[in-house]
């Protein structure tokens, strides 16, 4: 699978489904679509597709086709997608024409607060706590979802991901979350954010600023697991090979 | 019992961590021993089957530094033979008599070897001999086993591992142990291309059961190699005198073409061996390999006062025969408690298993408590008896272990 095609669903489906998470706690951005009530998909001709949802406050984004979402935003290929995630080519826009000024001002507004914390200013990360958390949290479920995607189309993690024993993997921050839950099949893994008793391997960061360190590739997780700083228990190979997949997104989400 | 305490452990790692990458790397890293809280990092001293940490905390090693040790740490007469030779000129501006004593004594232990190649570690030799079958033969690739370990070498690692290239591992396929039809189907996918069968006599891979050959394995893969001229290489370097002293090939009733060894030639020496078949010796000669200290003599005389010591007490059998007995008492010990302990691989060199959990957290606390109270158990991979272990160790161990399911069990209710 190419770079594109790889990126393309990351986007759609480790980045997007973070405006769930940025509603929920980022006051900001709450504030910007407290009123919103529209539903958008995202697709690429013969390719992936997304849809997101606001109302009530809230978002959600779901992964597939919603026929009748109020906009429709089509691309021709995903390099097309990718560009317009980096704001370097507008979509075609297929229905909701005559939401043209939300899709110009608001939802851009949305999405560049997601920039803010995904793609952050390290003197904030370093000084900000409520700034480094919230990078956390959402780096944590980029992370999870970014992984799905990874053992399905990058050629070198669908080989790493066929040497996974089946099963479920905890990746958790304590004292009391937030947590993602991987469940890895044969037939296709599933990523979901919240806890899960009897994993059949877990990751526990011993705070936000480890989980930082550990989903921002600063930490040298065999020091920080033999201090007790990350503490893994379970079937290991499934942690060891996830955390060579986890290793591979900074190769298209740098 | 009381559990250990780690204080200077601890206070040294974190020294460590600041200027060595991962604090302890490699196969000696913390990070399996789960949990790290249970587990010495530094160790002080060893004698015979025990080592102390530097809180001086006493262990029953049944890790045997992951395989070198055998007739005991601080073994008089192996130190003696090194000490001496050391004494000497250990690494001079040229090679010392024993490097060909050790030579023709190994060409006479090993069954089917008509010569001996010197190096420091495992992967040196296991490297060599993929290199040297790729010389005789002419052919790119390697035939290797899924799970099976041959070292650090890009080539033995597998894609998407840090530093490794596509390149380097696009050579080498991987089929499942005990398959020989895969085998089969790749010698007949690839005619005339590949150079070897790389693996371990049995299958001892790490977090799972090890396996033994099924019946006839062996045979029918050396008879496809030499049918179609494919180098058959043994990686005995883990098993290596702890099945039979003229080698596990014999142990397992096959001749292979090259054959590793390591870990317990030389009780805790550094040096490793590569041993091959007359027909190989021209090709050997004509690929360079060498190494700094490749030609220290002390390891050397080491290794003749191992083997010649492990040969005259049979090493082998002493190891299986403890082996057999620590796996049964622990069995029985986990069996009375409600556990079930599954051991397999060699007596010798068993992998222990609880099967009532599959996630093996149950396993990996068992193992931690054990090791805290001063039996060392690792989780993740197999264990390794000496010939220095003995009926104390095995009194002690196994009421350790009693106590440690004990433990287990409070845990749970
Ligand atoms: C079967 C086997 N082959 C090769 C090696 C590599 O040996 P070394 O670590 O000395 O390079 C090992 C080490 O554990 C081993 O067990």
């Amino acid at each position: 699978m190419g770079h594109d095609r790889v990126l393309a669903s990351l986007n759609l489906f480790a980045v997007l489904q973070n405006l769930e998470e940025l509603v929920k706690l980022d006051p900001q951005a709450a504030a910007l679509c407290a009123d919103w009530n529209v539903s958008m998909s995202f697709s690429v001709l013969n390719g992936p597709a997304a849809w997101i949802e606001f109302g009530n406050g809230s978002c959600t984004v779901k992964k597939g086709w919603d026929l009748k979402a109020d906009i429709a935003l089509k691309f021709v290929s995903c390099r097309h997608l990718n560009l317009m995630f980096e704001s370097k080519r507008p979509p075609i826009i297929a229905r909701g024409i005559t939401r043209l000024p939300f899709l110009l001002s608001k939802f851009p507004q949305l999405t560049k607060r997601l920039e803010y914390y995904l793609k952050p200013d390290e003197k904030l990360l370093e000084t900000d706590e409520l700034f480094r958390r919230m990078n956390t949290i959402l780096t944590l479920n980029t992370a999870a979802f970014a992984a799905v995607e990874l053992a399905s189309y990058d050629p070198v993690c669908q080989h790493i991901a066929s040497a996974i024993p089946q099963g479920t993997v905890l990746l958790k921050i304590l004292p009391d979350g937030p947590a993602v839950t991987l469940f890895i099949k044969k037939d296709g893994w599933q990523a979901q954010k919240g806890d899960i008793e009897n994993p059949s391997a877990k990751m526990l960061l011993k705070d936000m600023d480890i989980a930082g360190a550990f989903l921002n590739q600063k930490l040298d997780i065999f020091c920080a697991i033999a201090s007790g700083d990350v503490a893994i228990s379970g079937t290991v190979p499934m942690l060891d090979n996830l955390g060579l997949i986890l290793d591979r997104i900074p190769l298209y989400l740098a | 019992m009381t559990a250990y305490s780690h204080e200077k452990s601890r206070a040294l790692f974190e020294r460590a961590a600041k200027v060595i990458p991962c604090g302890i790397y490699g196969h000696f890293s913390p990070a399996p021993l789960i949990p790290p809280s249970d587990y010495p990092f530094y160790a002080e001293s060893g004698a015979g089957s025990r080592f102390v940490d530097v809180d001086g905390n006493s262990f029953i090693d049944y890790m045997c530094a992951y395989g070198p040790m055998v007739l005991g740490y601080a073994h008089k007469k192996v130190d003696a033979a090194a000490a001496k030779e050391h004494k000497k000129g250990s690494c001079l501006s040229a090679p010392a008599p024993v490097m060909v004593e050790l030579a023709e004594y190994l060409v006479d232990l090993v069954f089917g070897m008509d010569w001996a190649f010197f190096a420091k570690n495992g992967n040196d030799v296991t490297t060599y001999a993929v290199m040297v079958a790729r010389a005789a033969t002419g052919r790119k690739k390697v035939v290797a086993i899924k799970g099976g370990y041959h070292g650090v070498a890009p080539w033995t690692q597998g894609l998407g591992h840090h530093g490794v290239l596509e390149e380097d591992c696009g050579h080498i396929l991987r089929i499942a142990w005990n398959d020989f039809d895969a085998f089969a189907s790749l010698v007949e996918k690839h005619p005339g291309q590949i150079a070897a069968f790389i693996a371990s006599p049995y299958h001892h891979p790490v977090y799972a059961d090890n396996q033994y050959p099924a019946p006839g394995y062996w045979q029918k893969v050396q008879k496809l190699c030499n049918q179609k001229g494919i180098v058959l290489i043994v990686d005995d370097i883990r098993c290596g005198f702890r099945l039979n002293m003229a080698g596990s090939h014999v142990f397992f009733g096959f001749e292979p073409d090259l054959v590793c060894f390591c870990k317990a030639i030389a009780n805790g020496y550094p040096i490793s061996a590569l041993m091959g078949k007359g027909a190989l010796l021209t090709d050997a000669a004509k690929v360079f390999y060498t190494g700094s200290y490749w030609f220290s003599s002390a390891p050397m005389a080491a290794a003749l006062a191992t083997l010649a010591e492990l040969k005259r007490i049979n090493g082998p059998e002493l190891m299986l025969a403890f082996g057999e007995k620590l796996c049964k008492g622990l069995a029985e010990t986990a069996k009375s408690h409600g556990y079930d302990l599954k051991v397999s691989g060699a007596p010798s060199m068993p992998y222990l298993r609880i099967t009532d959990d599959p996630s093996q957290m149950l396993h990996q606390k068992w193992c931690g408590l054990c090791t805290s109270m001063g039996a060392y158990f690792t989780s993740h991979h197999n264990w390794f008896v000496s010939t220095a272990h003995n009926e104390t160790d095995l009194t002690d161990t196994l009421k350790i272990a009693d106590r440690a399911f004990e433990m287990l069990k409070k845990e749970k209710r």
